[in-house]
């Protein structure tokens, strides 16, 4: 993409892209300049003074996080002189923290603590400054303890680049303090509780609210995962401590726009090891359900899905992974033999927009339109994909929104298009036909009657410049979105509200007989619902069996439940919003009895006499199914309207009303009364 | 920001140079710097300036030891050298033009040459010298001066003296005596004056 530039650290000859800054091109050589006010992908603001580093022929030292490399560069990044200055700031810094390393629960990843180490300082020689501000720990999540903070200022920067500016400098110098608005308790701020914060902060300032004496980092073992909660499929980090959930980082490449993770993502995994798992498999007797062998339940549910067969009918969420979707598409086809099988990704999703979504990298994207979307952090939905999109518009990007309501996102964006999003894209497609990108007949014939507003042509003009573009678009006018594809080099991505859509559906799991909505509305005879589906009341049916992680409203009503691991608890893939595989990583063992959705099926299959195979090459190549862009009329297919706010909530229902995100919903309620 | 018009590094130079001792200028210098012009952006010198201010009144107040001399030479340096802007610089550079100055020393030593520093001295009244008129306890808001004012048809009387632990040292007796019967010491030197 850029060019390549050769320079000397410390006598190293490295080679490292264009425009990268010197902290960035020293890492990659494996050498590490001192930082603490630096945060990775971001503008350096040379405050600390950490990463003064010397360049041949400069006359005094420079700061590592702004210069950016130049070819023939000769950098050290350690002199007497340079020491000296650090040591000087450490110093500085140390004589306003707190040396209580021994208790301190950020100890072994801490910066200040490494940075002390490397250069020998055991105290300040400098006076002693004590402050004594109050704690923020009045909410379940962050606690911010302000006189452990050394002002780095990332919190507050993480926080603004990411559109939630919640945090902000009260005061200057030795003086200052990060504060919320008007230096409320966090939860009286807008603050979401992601914790972007959190991971940024490089002392114990900004910790998760319940780490005291739960271990430090050298206690824990780190998992590498993805959070399968909501339509973005984040990284995550899980530490385990003993077999125990401690907490959830985000996963994320440092630098990226994509490292982020919400409050669900970050504190919803004390649902795991909570009452409302289903621990153990169920059968109602005499009308009530009690807890039975694997064996019992299995052979009772085989019983009925034998005798059932067609008339059977399966749905799933779209938040399984890979393997599961994949065993569950072969039980449903070639062992229960029934064409009844949907999942909730048919009720925001067609198949086509699942399978045929490009895949892209946000961190490149220059220009990104968002049609028919409305993601908010704030609401919860998408919330990945709105803090990527204002961070890439804080590094740069532009915006283009084209809704016909209002999206948080207009506010930051360079064009809004507020009027019907098909006709919208069509006026695109237009004015980029006139600024002389071609089009076949088809195409412009279509366009040919739509009168150009000034916002239209203002958007074209973007994309018609732009290198790396992507489309966002609701499911439902993915067709009309990729007509765009057809006249310029753009990616364009159907956003399902689920974490798996994309993986499930291309597995095959969409109906060839009844659809989602019509078998939870009882069109069938035996119903088996698999995860945590969004419905409360038991469907009209004769048997209903529901292999969940929780005891949901739905598997109340049941007459076996089959216990499902979470997804900290199994192995796998999905395939995210972007077109990425990402690999699920069992973080912890599966509570109780519980057993992956696959094991189940596969289980359940051998009750019924013939087992399923997994086959990683067939799974694989239902994924390799390419289909050519061609024109579709500019329209916005119809029966996909969802509340994404609503269906995310009462899919995560259980996680949320079991872990201490419940305490969000009681803030929230007293609010209101 | 605020409605008064903020104080520019320049103007407080300025002032700060009227000063006569050296410790006070710098004092002052700093003092001005970190409530006003400083933008406390970098941590050289917004977290330096304030520890500099901190060991700058050590000294001023006469507890000043030679490790605070020390340490008031180390941030300066490391200021002039590792801050972000020419203000940050500018105060470094200010301290440095007279930290190698005597003055310091003296401080440390217990004295301020200038007898400015208010730490090192004290107002004494010349018995000789004093006609009685009290005009200086008349002025002293303080109550600081005791005595009693001469009076023709008495023979005894007090003389006036200056009570140290109530005096503020605001110059405001000497300008009224019309002798020149109030001189200032230094406090570490006991011994009678003025004889």
């Amino acid at each position: 993409m850029s060019k390549t530039i050769s320079l000397k650290i410390d006598g190293k000859d490295v080679k490292v892209p264009e425009g990268i800054n010197l902290i960035d091109a020293a890492e990659s050589a494996g050498i590490h300049i001192p930082n603490l006010c630096y945060l990775k992908g971001m503008r350096g603001i040379g405050a600390c003074r950490m990463c003064l580093v010397e360049v041949e022929g400069m006359k005094s030292a420079v700061v590592g996080c702004i210069t950016r490399v130049k070819e023939g560069m000769s950098v050290k990044t350690t002199t007497p002189q340079i020491e000296e200055m650090r040591k000087f700031v450490l110093d500085l810094i140390l004589s306003m923290h707190p040396l209580d390393c021994m208790t301190c629960t950020k100890a072994g990843v801490c910066t200040l603590q490494q940075y002390a180490y490397d250069n020998e300082i055991k105290e300040s020689t400098f006076t002693r400054k004590k402050f004594g501000y109050p704690v923020d720990a009045a909410n379940p999540f962050i606690k911010r303890d302000p006189d452990y903070c050394i002002l780095c200022g990332r919190c507050v920067r993480v926080c603004k680049e990411q559109g939630t500016n919640v945090l902000d400098f009260m005061g200057r110098g030795v003086g200052a303090k990060v504060v919320t608005a008007m230096d409320k308790p966090l939860q009286e701020s807008s603050c979401t509780f992601c914790g972007s914060c959190v991971d940024a902060c490089p002392v114990n300032a900004i910790l998760e609210a319940d780490r005291w004496r739960k271990g430090r980092e050298w206690d824990y073992t780190k998992t590498n995962s993805v959070c399968l909660s909501c339509g973005n499929g984040c990284d995550i980090t899980v530490s385990t401590k003993d077999g125990n959930l401690v907490k959830i980082n985000s996963g994320g490449t440092e630098g990226s726009v994509e490292k982020y993770i919400c409050a669900i993502g970050r504190y919803g995994f004390d649902s795991v090891s909570s009452d409302a798992r289903v621990t153990a498999p169920m059968i109602r007797v005499n009308g009530e359900l009690k807890e039975a062998t694997w064996k019992d339940a299995l052979n009772a549910a085989a019983d009925k899905l034998k005798a059932s067969g067609g008339k059977t009918g399966i749905i799933s969420t779209a938040g399984i992974l890979n393997q599961d979707a994949f065993v569950l598409s072969k039980f449903a086809s070639d062992i229960v033999k029934t064409k009844n099988v949907d999942t909730t990704a048919s009720l925001y999703s067609d198949a086509d927009s699942m399978k045929f979504s490009d895949s892209a990298d946000m961190d490149s994207a220059d220009v990104i339109v968002l049609a028919g979307l409305n993601p908010s952090q704030w609401e919860r939905v998408l919330p990945a994909l709105d803090a990527s999109i204002r961070r890439r518009v804080s590094r740069g990007a532009k915006l283009i929104v084209i809704n016909h309501g209002e999206t948080r996102a207009s506010s930051i964006a360079t064009v809004n298009i507020s009027a019907d999003e098909a006709s919208s894209l069509a006026q695109v497609a237009k004015a980029l036909i006139a600024k002389g990108k071609k089009a076949d007949n088809a195409l412009a014939s279509a366009v040919s009657g739509s009168t150009l507003s000034e916002d239209a042509e203002k958007a074209a003009a973007l994309l018609a410049e732009a290198k790396s573009p992507i489309i966002f678009c609701h499911p439902s006018l993915f067709n009309a979105a990729r007509n765009i594809s057809l006249l310029i080099d753009i990616k364009v991505i159907a956003v399902p509200y689920e974490a798996n859509a994309r993986g499930v559906v291309s597995l095959g799991l969409t109906t060839e007989g009844k659809t989602y909505k019509e078998m939870v509305s009882g069109g069938v005879e035996v119903l088996y619902a698999v995860g945590e589906v969004p419905v409360e009341k038991r469907p009209n049916v004769n048997f209903l069996i529901v292999q969940t992680s929780y005891m949901t409203e739905l598997a109340k009503q049941a007459d076996v439940i089959l216990p499902a691991t979470t997804y900290l608890e199994s192995e796998g893939t999905i395939i995210n919003y972007l077109g990425k595989v990402k690999e699920s990583v069992k973080a912890v063992d599966p509570a109780g009895d519980a057993k992956q959705h696959k094991n189940i099926l596969i289980e359940l299959s051998k009750a019924m006499g013939t087992p399923i195979k997994e086959s990683a090459a067939k799974m694989k190549s239902a994924f390799q199914v390419k289909d050519k862009p061609k024109f579709h009329p500019f329209e916005k297919k119809k029966g996909l309207e969802v509340n994404p706010s609503e269906l995310n909530e009462s899919i995560n229902k259980s996680v949320i009303y079991s872990s201490r995100l419940v305490w969000l919903k009681e803030v929230a309620e007293k609010a209101v009364v | 920001m605020s409605e008064q018009k903020e104080l520019k590094v320049e103007d407080i130079k300025k002032t700060a140079e009227e000063k006569s001792c050296a410790v006070e200028k710098a004092l002052y210098y700093v003092t001005g710097f970190l409530s006003g012009p400083m933008c406390g952006k970098c941590f050289p010198c917004s977290l330096g300036a304030y520890e500099a201010k901190v060991r700058l009144q050590n000294i001023a107040d006469g507890r000043g030891t030679d490790d605070d001399l020390a340490a008031i030479r180390k941030i300066a340096g490391n200021m002039l050298e590792a801050s972000m802007c020419k203000k940050g610089k500018d105060t470094a550079k200010f301290i440095l033009e007279w930290i190698d100055t005597d003055v310091f020393k003296k401080h440390i030593e217990g004295v301020c040459p200038d007898r400015t520093c208010v730490a090192f001295i004290e107002y004494r009244i010349i018995p000789d010298k004093c006609n009685l008129c009290g005009l200086c306890k008349d002025v002293c808001i303080y109550g600081a001066i005791h005595g009693e004012k001469k009076k023709p048809y008495l023979s005894g009387y007090l003389p006036f003296e200056i009570r140290q632990q109530k005096c503020q040292k605001c110059d405001d007796c000497i300008k009224v005596c019309p002798t020149g019967a109030i001189i200032i010491v230094d406090a570490k030197v006991k011994e009678p004056v003025g004889v």
